[in-house]
């Protein structure tokens, strides 16, 4: 669902942020905010869509290192991690990785 | 790590068993046996004590979350430390200990088996020779209490006798858990005004020590699963680390946003080796996974 309420909702501009920075080829995001609804720093807050996971296949990540890649995609999301997104677990490959 | 007290050799009653000892989150429930089940007790003089029987898998109406001891593959436990990585999963489960001679020497729970087992290896590595793993996927306390009862019954049921490690009074594998570093703090709290910027505090701090993790919670509780898998990484390696609480904020008041901006990377667990960020929970996995760490904790 692209839309929540007529908001649009997190996943949905996570998406436009990293199709436009990254061309990703294959992009699969999940909010898997519940499965950490309970621990310690998230339990005075309301707070939904929090944290994600993130699998990103394209053709950007070519010769960089797992940090390069994750570092591309923190700052492609800049602006959701200042506003309320507080992880992501990212599985970052090229399309050959993909495809091996 | 797994304890065994107080296990006679005839009877084995619940109120008297611990076979697990939480060395890492003290927020796991404490598992003991007086369970749902009703008493545990296995009596000897039931059991064939025909030398020659094979274990036959018994027939079980619960479903078990671990194969049989029998069914369940040999892994040799390697002689070099850094062949270790890979080896054992640092999950949930439970774990046969063998020796060389091929003997059942001990039976234990863990919520990190590859932690235990490095630390078995290291204490009495004539008794550590192979191991059998049975990670437990969903690990509840009754799940793990019924895999581990799973495997004592059926090797009693065998031999006719409890693995030597897991006897009354034995204190071969039994024993405290090792009291875990401390974590460090930056500051001594928040009634002392700090001479220096966080910012420097962080760099003296990542370049004086080899290996750092700044962490929510604290190396024995951590408070997030992303720190808790990093944790249990690094202690499975047997890595010489500092941890730091990034959610204390009596003695680590600012560092949270400090660090942010430091390493130029917005989530925690951050790792840092010789003085570089190595990168968050993902990272340090896939290295694990890969084999990659002994590698970068050698440098």
């Amino acid at each position: 669902m692209a839309s929540v309420g007529g908001v649009v909702s997190r996943a949905s501009r996570m998406r436009t942020k990293l199709q436009s920075a990254l061309e990703a080829i294959v992009l699969e995001i999940e909010d898997v905010s519940h499965q950490h609804a309970s621990h310690a720093a998230m339990k005075d807050s309301n707070a939904q869509e929090t944290h994600f996971n993130v699998k990103i296949v394209s053709p950007k990540f070519h010769g960089q290192t797992l940090l390069k890649r994750h570092r591309m995609v923190y700052a492609a999301l800049s602006d959701e991690l200042h506003s309320g997104l507080h992880a992501l677990s990212i599985v970052a490959k090229t399309p050959d990785e993909q495809s091996s | 790590m797994a304890t065994l007290n107080h296990l006679s050799s005839v009877h084995i009653s619940t109120s008297s068993l611990r076979p697990f000892a939480a060395p890492s989150s003290t927020n796991t429930p404490n598992l003991s046996l007086n369970s749902q089940a009703g008493p545990f007790s296995l009596f000897l003089p039931s059991i064939s004590l025909k030398p020659h029987t094979k274990p036959k898998p018994r027939a079980s109406v619960i479903v078990l979350a671990v194969k049989t001891l029998a069914e369940t593959e040999l892994i040799v436990v390697p002689e070099d430390s850094d062949q270790f990585a890979g080896q054992f999963p640092p999950e949930t489960g439970v774990y046969a200990v063998f020796d060389s001679d091929g003997d059942l020497q001990f039976v234990g729970l863990s919520r990190n088996i590859a932690a235990s087992v490095l630390s078995h290896r290291k204490s009495v590595p004539e008794l550590c020779h192979s191991v059998k793993v049975g990670v437990v996927d969903e690990p509840d306390k009754t799940a793990l209490t019924q895999a581990w009862k799973s495997w004592m019954e059926e090797h009693i049921k065998a031999t006719g006798k409890v693995p030597p490690g897991n006897a009354s009074g034995n204190t071969t594998w039994v024993r405290q858990a090792p009291k875990k570093k401390a974590d460090l703090r930056l500051t001594p709290g928040r009634h002392v005004q700090l001479t220096l910027p966080m910012e420097e505090l962080i760099d003296r701090l990542v370049k004086e020590n080899k290996v750092v993790a700044f962490i929510k919670g604290s190396r024995s509780a951590p408070l997030c699963g992303f720190s808790q898998r990093v944790i249990g990484i690094l202690e499975s390696e047997g890595v010489d680390y500092e941890s730091v609480d990034v959610l204390d904020d009596e003695h680590n008041f600012g560092l949270r946003e400090t660090l942010k901006r430091y390493s130029n990377w917005p989530t925690f667990p951050q790792i840092f080796v010789g003085g570089e960020l190595v990168g968050g929970c993902d990272i340090l996995t896939s290295m694990n996974e890969k084999g990659e760490l002994g590698s970068l904790f050698k440098k």
